[in-house]
């Protein structure tokens, strides 16, 4: 059966593993409290204090609730292991012209900001978008993140 | 004479290294937010008869480690670490997709060990200055209160919106409080936890709705990229000043100053208003970018630790959100601590520790965190996030919080208990998605209702 996958806090459930957790995490955390306030009560002297451990225990209960979680589901999430490729990356300065204006130049940095453009091979890309927006002045049809989307696709290295 | 006190000593020291553990593994699972892990587990530390200084140090460690080791999943991952994290995201997605979350990390964490260190002697200087005002500030409280509210409303997504909405919000936590104190139950936990886990709440009931079930229907997973371990340093312990450029360096340390002395307001309020005041600063577009992520994550290690010894130090209420959330069972956990507002009779860390004590031990705290969740942080950040994102799915992040939601509800408040997390986070979920009535409103929505409401009907009552 396919699995029907939802959106939920920020990332994807498969709805049926979602309903078991729950019930799982219900049923292991609530367990672990309500036995231990049984069992402590009885056995230790202040009722808050009994309370206050049974809590405890309740709290190991709800990790002990997600452990089992995580064992019986496994996360649906595909982790890739590579840097963001250079194409896209010059898709994220129209993003970043658009939340912020102006991306400002080079020449404001001071010397350690540039040594660290170069070291993640950034330099080269804000670079080429300062060359993009210079002959953007020149002809208005193109703008500064296509020319830059031009360079990078051709000489850019991840 | 000398031998009381090395116990003393000890004990500090132990606690520290424990609430550093544990909240430096915390941090790294998303979405765990401070109130609902700090507060239980603090008030469980107070409750079992640790001395002062090792609640303090339990406390401070724990409160300093996690908001190191969050950036682990804000910058590698693109999953807010917890509540104080999420003012990151703009800048840490920024960085990711660029390729260079490694440099987000660094920064953020270099941030926080250099606010942490500047903002305990700060907080306990100011707290100083103010302590001859206490008696003027007790008495003030409520309206500094309303007005806290009113202004981070004001400053909210929301604007007028989240203003006016705080009016029904407030009715509700007064409503709800006077339907359980007709049962004898007390609550604040509750409404804390309810408030933080919101959204989840709100998820939860969304998908029950077949029409926004729909919306959140999704035909694949998500990929995460996760970028490749890059280490550009030698040995294990970085300097932090080398990580960071001067200009970054001397603006975390002005926020850091800035931020222990605006100890009445949000959190997560003031980390977006340093933030925005930074960014205007800086020219170059990268340059903001990790100038503004550093300083921020300054300012949730330096807001986090004002507010909660500040409000100790001075007054012994707590005077802060902070104060009356995370750090509650340091001013009030009965029958160990107890503060009574009426008469201003306080026993808690602020009766049982001197100035010297919490300047002494809050530093001790301070430099066990940076010596464990730094390094661990620095050296083993993409492991750990590899770790996190391909052995712990969501539905067991989600698992553990609905126990946690049952657990602490009725630990509490018994059903009753359980009914408020679900009603404030029910409401408070939907408020925040909708009219961008966020979460640290919410919490000055709580503190309103509790310390405004009361003030404000004896007003009218006189």
């Amino acid at each position: 059966m396919k699995p029907e996958l939802f959106e939920v806090w920020g990332d994807t459930v498969d709805g049926r593993h979602l309903i078991y957790s729950i019930g799982i995490g219900a049923i292991v955390s609530l367990g672990a409290f309500f036995l231990a306030q049984y069992l402590l009560v009885g056995w230790v002297d202040s009722l808050q204090m009994a309370r206050a451990y049974a809590m405890l225990v309740g709290i190991v209960g709800c990790l002990a609730g997600g452990a089992i979680s995580a064992s019986l589901f496994k996360p649906k999430r595909n982790v890739v292991e590579h840097l963001a490729d250079p194409a896209w990356r010059s898709k994220i300065l129209i993003e970043l012209q658009n939340e912020y204006g102006p991306l400002g130049s080079l020449s404001d940095l001071p010397p350690a900001t540039i040594a660290e453009l170069r070291e993640m091979d950034l330099y080269d890309l804000f670079a080429d978008y300062e060359k993009g927006l210079d002959t953007c002045a020149k002809s208005l049809d193109a703008s500064p993140a296509a020319a830059v989307r031009a360079v990078s696709i051709n000489g850019g290295r991840s | 004479m000398i031998a009381p006190l090395l116990d003393q000593i000890l004990i500090a020291l132990g606690m520290g290294i424990l609430g550093a553990v544990i909240f430096a593994g915390i941090g790294l699972i998303s979405g765990s937010d401070e109130t609902t892990t700090l507060a239980p587990l603090t008030l469980l530390v107070v409750l079992l008869g640790v001395p002062a200084a090792g609640v303090l140090t339990f406390f401070l460690a724990g409160a300093v480690a996690k908001h190191m080791t969050h950036a682990v999943p804000t910058a590698l991952l693109g999953i807010p670490g917890d509540t104080m994290a999420t003012p990151l995201m703009r800048e840490a997605n920024f960085l990711r997709n660029l390729g260079v979350p490694h440099i987000a990390l660094r920064k953020m964490i270099s941030g926080a060990v250099i606010a942490a260190l500047i903002a305990v002697p700060m907080a306990v200087l100011f707290a100083v200055m103010l302590a001859p005002f206490g008696d003027m500030i007790k008495r003030a409280a409520p309206w500094v209160f309303l007005f806290a509210a009113v202004a981070i409303a004001w400053f909210s997504k929301g604007r007028l919106a989240a203003v006016l909405t705080l009016i029904p919000f407030v009715m509700v936590i007064a409503g709800l409080q006077s339907i359980t104190g007709q049962y004898g139950v007390k609550l604040s936990v509750s409404y804390f936890l309810g408030i933080a886990i919101g959204p989840l709440i709100a998820a939860l009931f969304s998908m029950l709705a077949p029409a926004e079930r729909e919306t959140m229907r999704r035909q694949e997973v998500r990929t995460f990229s996760l970028s490749p371990d890059v280490k550009s340093w030698g040995g294990f312990f970085p300097n932090p000043l080398k990580v960071l450029d001067s200009k970054q360096s001397m603006w975390t340390a002005v926020t850091a100053v800035v931020s222990s002395a605006t100890f009445v307001f949000s959190p997560v309020a003031m980390t977006v208003i340093m933030g925005e005041v930074v960014g205007s600063r800086v020219k170059h577009v990268y340059h903001r970018l990790t100038t503004v992520i550093t300083a921020r994550n300054g300012v949730t290690e330096s807001t986090y630790l004002a507010e909660a010894l500040i409000p100790l130090i001075a007054f012994g209420l707590p005077l802060s959100p902070v104060a009356a959330g995370p750090a509650a069972p340091l001013f009030n956990a009965p029958p160990r601590f107890s503060v009574d507002t009426a008469t201003g009779q306080v026993h808690n860390l602020h009766s049982l520790l001197s100035t010297w004590e919490f300047l002494g031990y809050g530093m001790l705290a301070v430099v066990i965190a940076i010596l464990i969740a730094y390094p661990f942080t620095m050296n083993y950040a993409h492991r750990a996030a590899s770790y996190v994102s391909r052995k712990i799915s969501h539905e067991a992040v989600i698992s553990t919080f609905v126990g946690l939601i049952l657990v602490i509800g009725i630990w509490e408040g018994g059903l009753l208990g359980l009914l408020v997390i679900i009603t404030i986070g029910l409401l408070g979920g939907f408020l925040s998605r909708f009219l961008g009535f966020n979460i640290g409103v919410q919490f000055m929505g709580y503190y309103t209702a509790v310390l405004t409401v009361p003030a404000l009907v004896t007003l009218i009552h006189a």
